[in-house]
């Protein structure tokens, strides 16, 4: 095992702009597709040694996907992979790592109940497992310090934070000593203080030659902090240019495709309370639980709940939805009065919708049809016929009418299995059902999750609305784009309490320094 | 480990050679084209095994259409199999349906034809009412055998499996307390209950041997087909089914369909062993329940939990267990054969699955 | 005294089966393979077993050893069916199990083994340690796989958790795909725990008819394979707790026929229930007793499919 200063020195050696230095990896012609979809469409793509390389682009346009493929854990359907110059066959994550290829992805390959230490130890099996362990011990502390990270690697990975996780990860990719390092998303579970911190070592990487592609959807990011952007769109590469080239209209732009103008429009009218939280307290062994929760939603408004995943958003939805139970505090709905700890079929009663931040599993039910999806709300409040018969024909009428005016693409028949649609028309088929029972408060964590800019607009649309209509709406975001964009008034979380509120418009800054203030 | 000289990797695995891809989607034409190529897979393994055990093609051929659809007395007795068969299938299917993995319809078989001999040995009710009593004992039993394994799966967690599994070995164990104990018939050298009486016998339909259990089996899947397609029951236990985190977040009352779906397959046992012992044996014996348990299972598996494919597979195997019995007297094979036999079409059907959910690719 | 000598003495015979069982699975359940075909493995490991001593006259350890590999061979079907097919785990162990009842019972039946005795493998003779009061008998008058049961204990406890081999089998059963990205063959791993799991069950059934009853009967596991199945939870997966409950297990088992032995009048076939409702409650107090972590592996029961999108 060479030390991994070694390899950094080598490498240090090619300067970021060497002509006559073969790209550090290099793509070409790249096609997969999974069944029908056709993800990647003969992508290009090159890295120079030492560079910096941001792979931009929505969900969905393909760049988790391509870099998947180099990492060994996707096979392209045709395209050539060149590493170094030469080109290579990577058949599996091992390949790549002999490749000198690691990638960290956007969810942490872990072994939770194993040390961090442990995580590492099980991609390199040489020697005695007592020797190769105490080798790896004084090896990683070597590491660690090289790039300024500090994590116990003697601890379960479950008891750390997902900042120490990830430096986990990126710790394995270089003890594996990967000379090409892909980071997917990786800020996406970060507040902006850990994320500064590791764009601090992600350019000392950089600079003891590793290359890096830095894959993300966040535009600020790619400008900032990378050498090179490349944006995908849609499986393919639109255009690849350097940072001080474009500017932030124009990358977006090349993003979209065609930009739509989102405009923030406010409510006129927040009317009565609908919902009141009162000094809410729920035990959790698993996140921060809630603490001393309280706020108010009132009608006509969009209530914009602001903070880092994690901080008990979940918890948060599960009490009102009447998903769990709170260990004291009040929940009071308008006209129910004292509703807490009610069980979920009761508070859907009164008049509460909720749009889950995990679709597939919490909200659709893939291998039932478009028309079960859709009615089952109607079902269980008697909409459809009796308990002896479900009325079928007003079913499939109501599911048409439905998809027609939420524009729900891409259903052939309402008999359609749910889990064929893409996930915006998915989503849109999520709000068509929570509406149809003309809610009086909703809840939607982070409805636009993984939509495109088009179908994430229709999503804000439709909760405007909702709101102009006069429900009360909770939208918790960890994208505070959206929450500034959406908001009325903004409650800011932070393990499990609503830490600061404000009256839009809002100090951007202020709320983000609430965000991290109380960690 | 950290030479990375840079080298494309020569090392081909076996499974490396191909690709395995996930499906999105097959359409069920297909689906069923698949699922009839690995029973039809089955069903020629098996002839194989029956060759090489001495079993002629042409015995084959007799044994399993001539002689079946060739006589109305073979054709009756395999209906008269499918009865009970078609109602633990039923019971499987149920239970299944509501995630729930109800193993132990082997005891509530018994329990079930337990609670109908209670009735019946102690003269219990007027006997024209004998018969429907005996029926509500054995519904009751087999409730009962399935409430607890039931009751520790909702309240504990306890692993339901495992747990309906120990109650057929407690069932066993207690019928044969009763058949060698109390229960025993004097005028027999065999742990056998004593015979029903006429009353407490299911009555004939008029057509070769056949009674009231074929006609009953057949309301049964009407009645489980309604339940699980039209009710509203089963349109809520689909999403349980489907995906049991939306429903709970959605206010479907998980418990309680899961309860009622449960009992309903244990009533649905319970109410076989009654089919069983009055229809068939007319006694309790110390087998009279053997193979059905698993057979239901199985039965369920194949039939995807709809009661109408239930009703075609429990036939398919009630044809395999009347040719069992003769293959068993002409050509001495073992009656275990049967069960043999059905677990290789249903590995054949599992297997075949993959072809459904996957697709292989050859790389390069 | 005499009483608790005999009881004590017959435990070892009786838990050794229990023992080596849920050894098997705890094996085969790290790598993440749900495996409820024990009781099949069982069943043919003691049907193997009977008709090696009967048909072939073999020694006993041998009769053991083909044991072993006769519930190897079986799992070869298993593995291909969930490793290779990724055909669902509960339906894949159920299935065995019926496999393996209609099987043993044919073989049994045409070869002719049903309800003959033989005589099988005797106790070692330690010479005077053996004939030292209370101890003698209950310590160094066992067979030899009483005593190897403890040394194949040992052995697994540190392959398991002190060798690379150990800990990255544990970690395909707890996250195969961070086991994938760390260039860890998790199909290799997961076939390889299945064979050898099932091999120290099929032993495990193969000790019942070469040891314990010397002759074999249709379906003579009785729910062992179950019960062991049970032990793994109650143990939360780990060896050494489950060698403490086949013991608790070899107790009640070895306590029948000594009740029956010094003329307790107790109802013959509530007795043998006892084992069945005493697995039930040992289920039941694992549930209560479970709290956050039950100790099961993280990704029990689930096929891996490396190109799976999320």
């Amino acid at each position: 095992m060479n030390a991994i200063t070694g390899h950094m020195r080598e490498t240090a050696r090619h300067g970021p702009d060497g002509a006559d230095v073969p790209p550090a990896l290099a793509l070409a012609a790249i096609s997969k597709t999974f069944g029908d979809f056709s993800a990647l469409k003969g992508v290009d793509f090159d890295l120079k040694p030492g560079e910096i390389h941001a792979l931009l682009g929505e969900n969905g346009a393909g760049k988790s996907t391509l870099m998947n493929v180099v990492a060994g854990i996707y096979t392209p359907d045709s395209g050539t992979v060149s590493v170094h110059g030469r080109p290579v066959a990577i058949r599996g994550p091992s390949d790549a790592q002999q490749l000198g290829v690691g990638m960290v992805h956007q969810h942490y390959k872990l072994v939770k109940p194993f040390t961090g230490l442990e995580n590492i130890l099980m991609a390199h099996p040489e020697g005695s497992y007592r020797q190769a362990r105490k080798r790896l011990q004084a090896m990683t502390k070597d590491a660690l310090d090289g790039i300024g990270f500090d994590v116990d690697l003697n601890r379960p990975v479950e008891s750390l934070s997902v900042s120490e996780q990830q430096r986990i990860e990126i710790l394995k990719v270089l003890v594996a000593g990967a000379k090409v390092i892909i980071l997917d998303e990786p800020t996406a579970v970060l507040t902006d203080d850990e994320a500064v911190r590791l764009f601090t070592a992600i350019r000392n990487l950089a600079r003891e030659g590793h290359s890096v592609v830095l894959v993300t959807h966040k535009l600020a990011e790619a400008l900032t902090y990378a050498d090179r952007i490349t944006v995908m769109r849609g499986g393919q590469v639109v255009r690849s240019v350097l940072p001080s080239e474009v500017g932030e209209a124009e990358l977006t732009a090349l993003i979209v495709g065609s930009t739509i103008d989102e405009r923030e429009r406010r409510s006129g009218n927040a009317g009565k309370s609908v919902l009141k939280l009162r000094a809410v307290e729920r035990r959790d062994d698993r996140g921060p639980g809630l603490r001393n929760l309280s706020f108010e939603v009132r009608s006509g408004e969009i209530y914009g709940i602001a903070g880092v995943g994690g901080n008990g958003q979940s918890a948060l939805v599960e009490i009102v939805t009447g998903l769990s139970q709170v260990d004291s505090g009040n929940i009071w709905l308008d006209g129910h009065d004292d509703v807490t700890n009610q069980p979920s079929e009761r508070m859907r009663r009164c008049g509460i919708a909720c749009i889950p931040s995990d679709r597939q599993s919490d909200a659709i039910a893939g291998d039932l049809p478009v028309a079960d999806n859709y009615a089952i709300n109607g079902v269980l409040e008697g909409r459809y016929g009796s308990v002896l018969r479900v009325d079928r024909r007003r079913i499939d009428a109501d599911t048409q009418d439905a998809v027609r005016r939420f524009e729900v693409m891409g259903v052939r028949g309402s008999h359609q299995k749910a889990g064929l649609l893409s996930g915006g028309n998915a989503q849109k088929l999520v709000i068509a059902r929570e509406f149809s029972g003309t809610p009086s408060l909703i809840l939607a964590h982070s409805p636009s999750r993984g939509l495109d800019i088009r179908a994430s607009a229709a999503v804000h649309d439709h909760l405007r609305a909702a709101r102009d209509r006069g429900a009360g709406v909770i939208l918790i975001s960890e994208d505070l784009d959206e929450i500034m964009l959406l908001s009325d008034r903004i409650g800011v979380m932070s393990r499990g309490s609503i830490v600061a509120e404000f009256e839009t418009p809002a100090d951007r800054q202020a709320i983000g320094k609430a965000m991290v203030g109380h960690g | 480990m950290a030479d990375a000289s840079i080298s494309a990797p020569t090392r081909r695995s076996l499974f490396g050679r191909f690709n395995l891809e996930v499906r999105g989607h097959m359409p069920m034409g297909q689906q069923m084209l698949v699922v009839s190529a690995g029973i039809l897979l089955g069903l020629l393994l098996s002839a194989l095994l029956l060759m090489a055990y001495g079993v002629k093609p042409s015995g084959l051929l007799n044994e399993f259409v001539v002689a079946i659809f060739g006589s109305q007395r073979n054709i009756a007795s395999v209906l008269a199999y499918a009865a009970p068969l078609t109602i633990v299938g039923l019971s499987a299917a149920l239970a299944f349906k509501a995630r729930f993995w109800n193993i132990g319809i082997e005891g509530q078989v018994i329990f079930g034809a337990i609670g109908a001999t209670l009735v019946a040995n102690y003269d219990i009710g007027p006997p024209s009412l004998r018969l429907v009593l005996m029926a509500l004992a054995a519904i009751g039993a087999g409730m009962l055998w399935i409430a607890l394994p039931l009751f520790l799966k909702i309240r504990l967690h306890v692993n339901e499996i495992i747990s309906t599994l120990l109650m057929n070995y407690i069932a066993f164990n207690l019928l044969l307390h009763l058949l060698y104990g109390p229960w025993k018939d004097p005028q027999s050298a065999f742990p056998n209950s004593k015979l029903f009486e006429d009353v407490e016998r299911l009555m004939a339909i008029g057509w070769q041997n056949l009674n009231l259990s074929l006609p009953i089996a057949v309301v049964l899947v009407l009645l489980a087909g309604w339940l699980l397609g039209v009710s509203r029951y089963g349109f809520l236990l689909n999403f349980v089914y489907a995906n049991a985190r939306m429903a709970r977040a959605l206010g479907v009352k998980i418990v309680g369909l899961t309860l009622l779906f449960a009992l309903a397959s244990g009533a649905l046992s319970g109410f076989g062993g009654f089919i069983i012992s009055t229809g068939i044996e007319s006694r309790l014996t110390q087998s009279f329940f053997v193979g059905y348990g698993f057979s239901g299972i199985l039965i369920a598996f194949l039939a995807r939990n709809n009661p109408f494919a239930v009703a075609f597979f429990a036939l398919l195997i009630s044809v395999l267990m009347v040719a069992g019995q003769s293959l068993q007297v002409f050509y001495q094979v073992p009656f275990a054969m049967v069960q043999l036999i059905q677990a290789i079409i249903v590995i054949c059907v599992a297997a075949s699955e993959f072809f459904i959910h996957y697709r292989l690719r050859l790389l390069e | 005294m005499d009483f608790v000598v005999n009881w004590l003495a017959n435990v070892p015979g009786f838990a050794v089966p229990f023992a080596l069982a849920a050894l098997g699975l705890i094996i085969c359940e790290k790598s993440g393979v749900l495996n409820l075909g024990a009781e099949g493995y069982m069943l043919v490991g003691a049907m193997a077993g009977a008709g090696a001593m009967l048909s072939l006259q073999v020694h006993p350890l041998l009769a053991l050893v083909i044991a072993a590999l006769a519930a190897g061979t079986l799992s070869l079907l298993f593995a291909l069916l969930v490793i290779a097919l990724r055909v669902n785990q509960v339906i894949s162990g159920l299935v065995i199990v019926f496999f393996a009842q209609g099987l043993t019972a044919m073989l049994a039946t045409s070869n002719g083994w049903t309800n003959r005795a033989f005589s099988g493998l005797g106790d070692l003779n330690f010479g005077p340690l053996s004939s030292l009061p209370f101890v003698g008998r209950i310590l160094f008058q066992q067979d030899l796989v009483v005593y190897l049961t403890i040394v194949i204990f040992a052995v697994t406890v540190h392959v398991l958790y002190a060798t690379h081999i150990g800990m990255r089998l544990r970690a395909v059963g707890e996250n195969p795909e961070a086991a994938d990205a760390a260039g860890i063959p998790v199909g290799w791993y997961r076939f390889g725990a299945v064979v050898v799991g099932c091999m120290l069950i099929g032993l495990a059934g193969g000790y019942l008819t070469v040891a314990v009853s010397k002759i074999w009967v249709d379906g003579m596991s009785g729910g062992r394979g179950w019960i062991a199945i049970a032990l793994v939870i109650f143990a939360r997966w780990q060896p050494w707790p489950a060698l403490a409950g086949a013991f608790l297990f070899g107790c009640i088992e070895a306590l029948i026929p000594r009740m029956a032995a010094i003329g307790l009048q107790l109802p013959q076939y509530f007795v043998l229930m006892l084992p069945y409702i005493v697995t039930l409650g040992v289920m039941v107090w694992s549930s209560l007793s479970a709290g956050r972590r039950s100790g099961q592996p993280g990704a029990l029961g689930q096929p891996f499919v490396r190109e799976e999108r999320h």
